[in-house]
């Protein structure tokens, strides 16, 4: 196994550091897939203007959860 | 591409050597989709159950015990597929890069929708290649805005001494 060596520098980054990290990093890039699926199924069922908004708002947030948590998981089951 | 600095050394996802990669990633994404799963469900049996306490435990129970273990299964086709052929790209190309991940996510989808159709296979290989890119690309950011913060780079432990240097290190370079 290499070495991991995290964004801290030399000291470990401890377990609960990688967890929350994973989470952010989940947490934006499922906000960003569910901005670009969400505004395309939200477009292809008939939203538009301000419900459209709300539609892939509420797309953004879901998916960034969902992403955020499973990828929390992973780090958490890696360190 | 541009001259990767050896601060990039520094990958977030310290990954396994390859052939070991993709008993890694099955494994890996079996465990995480049977956790997340189990999270998920939980709450969704709670909710969907009968009012009552012990109607709804019993319903959060039954949700985890059938809809996890399948949540968990389809991770580790996804993951072990996706690394077999990433594995295989870093052997055809000899390199392990972005582009790696990124067309090898396009084609697990691609395969894993083969039953559903060609219209649904080029739907589920542009997810699966979108997903992959913009995983790619935030642990891109998260690397260089690290590496920044911190601008004399990491400290790196003795080189050599507590790291073996595995037969397939020399791809690690162009990560």
């Amino acid at each position: 196994m290499p070495v991991a060596v995290g964004p801290y520098g030399q000291s470990q980054p401890n377990c609960f550091d990688r967890v929350k990290m994973g989470f952010m990093m989940g947490f934006a890039v499922g906000m960003a897939a569910g901005a670009m699926f969400g505004t395309f199924s939200c477009l292809r069922i008939g939203m538009r203007g301000r419900e459209l908004m709300g539609g892939v708002g509420k797309t953004m947030l879901q998916s960034g959860g969902t992403f955020g948590t499973f990828m929390a998981i992973g780090m958490g089951i890696r360190c | 591409s541009a001259e990767r600095d050896p601060e990039k050394k520094m990958e977030e996802y310290a990954r396994e050597p390859c052939p070991w990669r993709i008993v890694d990633d099955c494994g890996g994404a079996f465990t995480m989709g049977a956790i997340g799963g189990g999270i998920f469900q939980a709450v969704k049996g709670f909710r969907n159950s009968p009012a009552g306490m012990s109607h709804r435990l019993r319903g959060s129970v039954t949700a985890i015990k059938t809809r996890a273990p399948q949540l968990g299964g389809s991770f580790a086709v996804w993951g072990g597929l996706f690394s077999m052929i990433d594995c295989s790209m870093v052997k055809m190309r000899g390199k392990e890069d972005p582009w790696n991940s990124i067309t090898s996510g396009a084609m697990t989808g691609a395969i894993l929708a083969a039953r559903n159709g060609p219209v649904a296979m080029v739907g589920s290989a542009a997810m699966g290649g979108i997903l992959l890119a913009l995983i790619e690309g935030a642990g891109i950011l998260l690397t260089r805005f690290a590496s920044s913060q911190f601008p004399t780079g990491p400290q790196f432990p003795e080189e050599g001494s507590s790291m073996p240097s595995p037969s397939f290190g020399d791809y690690r370079q162009y990560q």
